[in-house]
């Protein structure tokens, strides 16, 4: 087991080096033009001229970068237009932001989603680690019920799962609140903690915990004082990116709000399908600015402990 | 590996057992509810009933019902094919010739999908608009005329799917392309391939898997998207997702909304049996 995590480890790596080290050996020979073959010094030449840049391929990043900006960068400037208008840049004002002070009904909005937000981080943490856990340790029946189960949400739209959670809450008598938001929200974020500790767990080398067992330590005490501990930079990721997906989720919460408060995706869904309403501009830049923030945190934070790899955002899992 | 059972799996079991209780308790029994309501009536009141009547499964057979399942699947599929040409080329850029600056520019991406999704799609429209900035330059190169609209239309839809989702393809499709090996691409040129052909016959193979995962991470949202209909097109554009959520707020039928809900699972149901098909056969290729 560890042998074959050590290879898989520097496997890894090697792979990593030899994928960097063709786009950095041959960057500066974009310049040379395309030799005829023969001569060795040519042949090399035609070969570092076929790995020449492609230029189509960066075009249309570049494209895709700009656009991508474009929206967000429409609602932040507009946000701090002193005009109702969404094409004319008037004067800057902080006339939005104000107003968005002023409004109670979207200050009770924010403090619901707030509220909402932290309830599911920590419920879907506590009932999360645990199922990543024993996903990967136990091999029971139950297991393989578990890993199918927790697959529901993800491969569900969730339309499919608010029609769901609201039919099951109208069903047994409960009136929609703030606490059927909660509860919906625990539901669907507990498969996206699993998701990512599950590969963080088994990544672990469970000799350091048999380590710790030997030394005297109950299996409980071993996974409270060894396992936790090792997991803590990726548990604490999980809980800001829930956060954060949680604060801005809106299907699920439209179909398991109820009427007041509301969160605030909610609102902003009422307030832009009845036309533009520009204090939107001011929370959106709000919410752009929160969200980003939480992200960068998360992919910080196992970095702030000194490991490698603490989140799998972005190597696609 | 092997002495895994005989550490005492209890603890883990244990560990199993509240989330597995949540979420079947929550998710297994509210989409089991769906399924049984599907079948239900409504009274004269438009309340709920519960009961075995297969009305509502016939009302599906509506050819306006028909027509908008129809213009959903295609709007996805476009969706899906739009991202796909998109996600290819900013892939590939960003894998091969990233350099240092990979990690960074992928953050790039994926940190704007983490705003508020309403917010994005509304900024997009915004974008979108007739008198907005992207109208404005297409008006101002000639490409468009005064008459160009993209909101109101399919197109517009299609393209907030596309803003929506199109991360979803990038991410897998990266990855695909950071775990390739570079030197087939060199093999290629090597065997004076040209770019295109060395694309088509080297890259897409190499990186299949990654598309079709990204294509079912995007054909998912897409299919039961109601946002994008609701905020870009007009009424000869929604989707299924509108249906749905009509029947639940404005219609109260909720019978009818649960199949409705149903003929949705379904359709993404019979997507993901092709899809597992396709990888199924692509491992057992691999194994060969």
């Amino acid at each position: 087991m560890n042998n074959g995590n050590t290879a898989s480890t520097t496997g890894a790596r090697n792979t990593a080096t030899t994928t960097d080290a063709p786009s950095t050996a041959h960057a500066p020979s974009t310049a040379h033009a395309p030799g005829t073959p023969g001569a060795p010094r040519k042949q090399r030449r035609r070969r570092r001229a076929a790995e020449r840049r492609p230029r189509f391929a960066i075009a249309v990043t570049a494209l895709f970068f700009a656009l991508l900006y474009l929206p967000v960068g429409v609602v932040v400037l507009f946000s701090f237009n002193s005009q109702k208008s969404l094409t004319v840049f008037e004067d800057v004002s902080l006339r939005w932001y104000t107003a968005f002070l002023h409004d109670d009904v979207i200050l009770d909005s924010l403090g619901m989603s707030l509220r909402v937000s932290l309830v599911a981080m920590a419920g879907s943490l506590v009932l999360g680690v645990a199922l990543a856990l024993g996903l990967v340790r136990s091999r029971s029946r139950l297991g393989s019920f578990a890993g199918l189960v927790m697959l529901v949400p993800l491969i569900t739209p969730e339309i499919v799962t608010g029609v769901a959670a609201m039919l099951l809450f109208k069903g047994l008598g409960i009136t929609l609140s703030t606490t059927t938001v909660m509860l919906a929200e625990i539901t669907f974020s507990i498969s996206y903690v699993t998701v990512i500790l599950r590969s963080r767990i088994a990544a672990l080398n469970p000799e350091v915990e048999e380590a710790a067992m030997d030394l005297g330590a109950t299996r409980r005490q071993a996974l409270r004082l060894v396992t936790l501990p090792a997991l803590l930079p990726s548990i604490l990721a999980s809980a800001v990116l829930i956060f954060a997906l949680v604060f801005d989720d809106f299907v699920l919460a439209y179909f398991t709000t109820g009427v007041d408060p509301q969160p605030l995706s909610v609102r902003i869904y009422s307030a832009i399908r009845f036309g533009v309403q520009p204090t939107i501009n001011a929370v959106g830049t709000l919410m752009l600015a929160g969200s980003v923030g939480l992200i960068v945190l998360a992919l910080a934070i196992p970095r702030l402990f000194g490991r490698r790899g603490g989140l799998d955002l972005l190597s696609g899992k | 590996m092997a002495d895994t059972k005989a550490r005492g799996p209890r603890l883990w079991t244990w560990l199993l057992l509240p989330g597995t209780l949540w979420m079947t308790g929550f998710l297994v029994a509210s989409l089991l509810l769906v399924a049984t309501l599907a079948l239900g009536t409504t009274d004269p009141l438009g309340n709920p009933r519960f009961g075995f009547n297969p009305d509502n499964l016939t009302a599906l057979a509506d050819p306006a019902y028909r027509t908008v399942l129809l213009r959903s699947l295609g709007y996805a599929l476009i969706t899906c094919l739009i991202c796909l040409a998109v996600a290819y080329p900013v892939a590939y850029a960003i894998a091969l010739r990233g350099g240092r600056f990979k990690n960074l520019l992928i953050a790039a991406i994926v940190v704007p999908f983490f705003a508020n999704y309403l917010v994005r799609m509304y900024g997009w429209s915004v974008v979108l608009s007739d008198d907005g900035p992207l109208l404005r330059f297409l008006r101002a190169i000639g490409v468009a005329d005064d008459g160009t609209k993209i909101l109101q239309t399919g197109a517009g839809v299609i393209a907030g799917l596309v803003y929506g989702f199109v991360v979803f393809m990038i991410i897998p499709l990266y990855a695909a392309m950071e775990r390739m090996d570079t030197s087939l691409i060199e093999a290629g040129r090597d065997l004076y391939g040209g770019p295109l052909r060395t694309f088509l016959y080297v890259t897409v193979p190499a990186t299949r898997q990654g598309a079709a995962a990204g294509c079912v991470l995007v054909f998912l949202p897409a299919m039961g998207d109601f946002v994008s209909a609701q905020l870009m097109g007009g009424p000869d554009q929604i989707m299924i997702g509108n249906l749905i959520q009509d029947k639940f707020f404005q219609g109260q039928n909720w019978p009818l909304g649960s199949a409705l809900t149903m003929l949705l699972m379904a359709v993404l149901f019979l997507g993901m049996l092709g899809y597992l098909r396709r990888t199924r056969k692509d491992e057992a290729e691999a194994a060969r």
